[in-house]
């Protein structure tokens, strides 16, 4: 009780746990006995009762903000007003994130933003339409102007590097799993070593490859000066902000990667392989007919998993700070939008496109694992 | 069953015990004060919070300071309903007056007769730019202004005269680029720093209107004083590159000797180690004629939710003054040598210098809602970045970029 004040400024949050701790005791206790009451086993009863606090936090700490983003994603909400106001098109959000338009424009022109005018929706803000790209057709010149350019840059970087991220991260957690599943010296200090960066804080990794690609000091820079490459703005360069972080993050995801198709491997029987090597086959026949298939069931959910996680990029970008206009991937966008911005509505509609993005896309990956993912035991059916 | 019972209720007594106790403890009124405060400031804060809370029996001022994301962290405190009763906030925050987030003060300070909340004490340029939405929302604790911090050893190296207010901004440029060598560089910017307004207003700009219905950023003095800032940005004729700076650290630059000129706030700290190798004038005389600088301000406003609101203003007034005796002050009797060398002893043979420099401060910009994505969002971003970065000309863009600021300030009409 040294400091009084300040006791009492914690006192409440302490009030607070201690009611919570009650409140889910009694939640418990409230479960048992209505199951009991239910004819419920007493065994069931317990098992079912003790994952109740789980079950109460999934819903109020996960369910409800889902659901909440989702409504939010149809009004004007800023974190700081006590509750969101109706938008006069609950749509608004959702048609300023989305809406696109071309129209041809003269080469010797400039096209000026009065020129590709509004859209014609009523919301918080005016919504009109800037120059996102051009192209040219024939001898005909399109400007494809967006009413949230910045929202369209952001998903277009976040869909390369996933595209570029996630096989690259794949192929080289592939080839340090071969060579961790060799019969080596000291394979439990290498596979302790490549495990490594899965046990680093994301935040820890990005700072470290900072340090790495420092225009100066960097370690990657020294070494392409060696041979003669000056040095390189890896992070301030609008053509290097996508490398820099396929990089870093590729190096990122070996770890866990690696782990999971070492166990694949070794889950493959050797007498594949002796039953291959009788039949005259080669390294590269073994490694295209037995592992690579025997493998892609564990290849798939690393695509999987790796394909949902490229698309939510944050940490790194979080630390290291690239510039909007080509630079922000579509996490750190809906961020700034709820938090910088003060248009928590709008980013909350942004986050459900952002969902349904990546839905639409791990449903492509898995309708196509049909034509590549081997499981033996769907096999033993259709010999069945 | 009687058990479980018997253990909720020991509980439930055990939690009670310390209400009892806290409330004997202590009869005076918590405030609670949020700040941005690192360690050394926070520990420096905490001695003058310290010294309120000895100074009367009514108010205990506890201090909870959050240095790391500050604003995220405050956002999520006052939508959590966990916001302290007080917090800092800089010149641009007052935008959330908007929403309903401080309390507004006009009738406090219209009653009150001490010192502290006498606006006529205030620069008219700070106190009046923090009179939005037609109220008062905080005291202003701190204004310094920008000024021209200089290393007197290279100056003295290449045989230079020392900046002084009667330069224009075309003398700053020259000195600099005389004093830049392969071991130093005459001044130095970097992507916001220094704020390019500060060209705009020296030059005879604005940025908007007073009505807040125009953004005459196509004008020819914004022109002028952007295509200045964007010719001497990374222009190794006398700034570093962007990449020397990435590598060196912006302010670690200055402090390392190698940049002979830097424009900072008065409060920053480079005459603390440098044992009088650095001095400080006023910024150079703009088109105006005049040694324009902004002012950086920041405030402490009541929470609009206080339990306690008459205690808050109470402790927010006790602790602005004691708070102006320790930064640089914005009040026109804190305006002395005397004064500032007493609030920050190792300023001594510069505040002469910097208190001439206070009668120009002119706050940064005007608040209205939305005024970050104004200044930052679409004026920075879309206009002076890619000017700077060689993408496009002020003049081209101009027209097309005033259209956005436009916009923004019509969904306020």
């Amino acid at each position: 009780m040294g400091d009084p004040g300040a006791f009492n400024t914690y006192y409440p949050t302490l009030l607070r746990y201690i009611g919570l701790a009650i409140v889910l005791c009694l939640l418990i206790y409230g479960t048992y006995r209505g199951l009991r009451a239910l004819g419920v086993k007493p065994e069931a009863a317990t098992g079912f009762s003790l994952i109740t606090p789980w079950i109460a936090g999934r819903i109020v700490l996960t369910a409800f903000p889902i659901l909440l983003s989702f409504y939010l994603g149809f009004t004007e909400y800023n974190i700081l007003w006590d509750k969101p106001k109706s938008l006069q098109d609950p749509l608004f959000h959702y048609k300023y994130a989305l809406s696109l338009k071309v129209m041809k424009f003269d080469a010797d022109e400039r096209v000026s933003i009065a020129a590709l005018g509004k859209l014609d929706a009523e919301g918080p803000r005016i919504a009109r339409y800037r120059e996102l790209d051009s192209f040219t057709i024939g001898d005909t010149n399109y400007v494809i102007g967006a009413t949230d350019p910045f929202f369209f840059k952001a998903v277009w970087l976040t869909l390369r590097y996933a595209v570029f991220n996630v096989p690259l991260g794949l192929i080289a957690a592939l080839c340090v799993a071969l060579l961790l599943n060799q019969s080596v010296r000291g394979i439990g200090y290498w596979r302790t070593l490549y495990y490594l960066p899965a046990v680093l804080p994301a935040a820890a990794t990005a700072l470290l490859w900072w340090w790495l690609f420092a225009p100066k000091s960097g370690l990657i820079n020294w070494g392409l000066g060696q041979v003669g490459i000056g040095p390189m703005g890896w992070f301030t360069d609008k053509n290097l902000v996508l490398p820099s972080f396929i990089i870093m993050s590729t190096w990122g995801v070996f770890g866990a990667n690696t782990v999971i198709l070492l166990a694949g491997l070794k889950n493959i029987p050797p007498e594949l392989y002796e039953a291959a090597a009788i039949d005259g086959a080669g390294t590269w026949s073994k490694f295209r007919r037995i592992t690579i298939p025997m493998l892609s069931p564990a290849l798939f959910y690393n695509l999987i998993m790796g394909m949902i996680a490229a698309l939510q990029l944050f940490t790194q970008q979080a630390f290291i700070p690239t510039d909007r206009e080509d630079g922000w991937f579509l996490n750190w966008f809906i961020y700034n939008e709820a938090f910088n911005s003060g248009r928590m509505g709008y980013a909350s509609a942004v986050g459900w496109l952002t969902s349904i993005l990546i839905i639409a896309i791990t449903l492509l990956v898995f309708r196509s694992s049909t034509a590549w993912v081997f499981y033996e035991s769907s096999r033993e059916g259709e010999g069945a | 069953m009687s058990k479980l019972r018997i253990a909720i209720l020991i509980v439930l007594v055990l939690a009670m015990l310390p209400i009892t106790a806290s409330t004997s403890a202590q009869d005076k009124v918590t405030i609670r004060i949020t700040t941005w405060a690192g360690v050394e400031e926070a520990a420096e804060l905490q001695a003058i919070i310290d010294e309120v809370n000895a100074s009367q029996d009514a108010i205990e001022i506890v201090h909870e300071p959050k240095p790391s994301d500050y604003y995220t962290v405050l956002q999520t405190a006052l939508a959590g309903n966990e916001a302290a009763d007080l917090m800092w906030i800089d010149y641009g925050h007052l935008e959330w007056a908007f929403d309903g987030v401080y309390l507004d003060i006009s009738d406090y300070i219209a009653a009150d007769d001490r010192a502290t909340a006498d606006p006529d004490d205030y620069f008219p340029g700070i106190w009046d730019a923090g009179l939005v939405e037609g109220g008062t929302w905080g005291l202003p604790w701190i204004a310094q202004p920008l000024v021209l911090f200089y290393n007197k050893d290279i100056f003295d190296e290449m045989g230079v005269e020392y900046p002084n207010p009667d330069w224009t901004w075309d003398d700053f440029r020259a000195a600099a680029v005389a004093v830049t060598n392969e071991d130093h560089y005459g001044f130095t910017m970097q992507q916001g720093w220094p704020p390019p307004f500060l060209w705009v207003y020296s030059f005879g700009g604005e940025l908007v209107s007073d009505d807040l219905t125009q953004a005459p950023i196509d004008s020819p003095e914004v022109i002028d004083a952007i295509n200045f800032y964007a010719s001497m940005i990374w222009n190794e004729e006398l700034c570093p590159s962007e990449e020397t700076i990435a590598e060196e650290g912006f302010e670690a630059m200055m402090r390392a000797g190698r940049v002979a000129m830097f424009i900072g706030g008065a409060a920053d700290d480079y005459e603390r180690s440098t044992e009088g190798t650095v001095g400080v004038s006023m910024l150079p005389k703009g088109a105006t004629g005049e040694n324009t600088t902004t002012a950086w301000v920041a405030y402490t406003a009541i929470n609009a939710d206080t339990e306690h609101p008459d205690e808050a203003y109470d402790a927010m007034v006790m602790l602005t003054e004691g708070i102006q005796n320790w930064k640089p002050s914005p009040r026109i009797s804190h305006a002395t040598v005397e004064h500032f060398v007493a609030s920050i002893p190792y300023k001594a043979d510069t505040a002469a210098d910097i208190v001439a420099a206070l009668p120009y401060m002119r706050s940064e910009y005007k608040v209205f809602p939305h005024v970050g994505d104004f200044m930052w969002g679409v004026w920075r971003n879309d206009f002076v970045y890619p000017v700077v970065r060689g993408e496009d000309t002020a003049e081209a863009l101009a027209p097309d970029v005033r259209i956005l600021l436009e916009d923004i300030l019509a969904q306020n009409q």
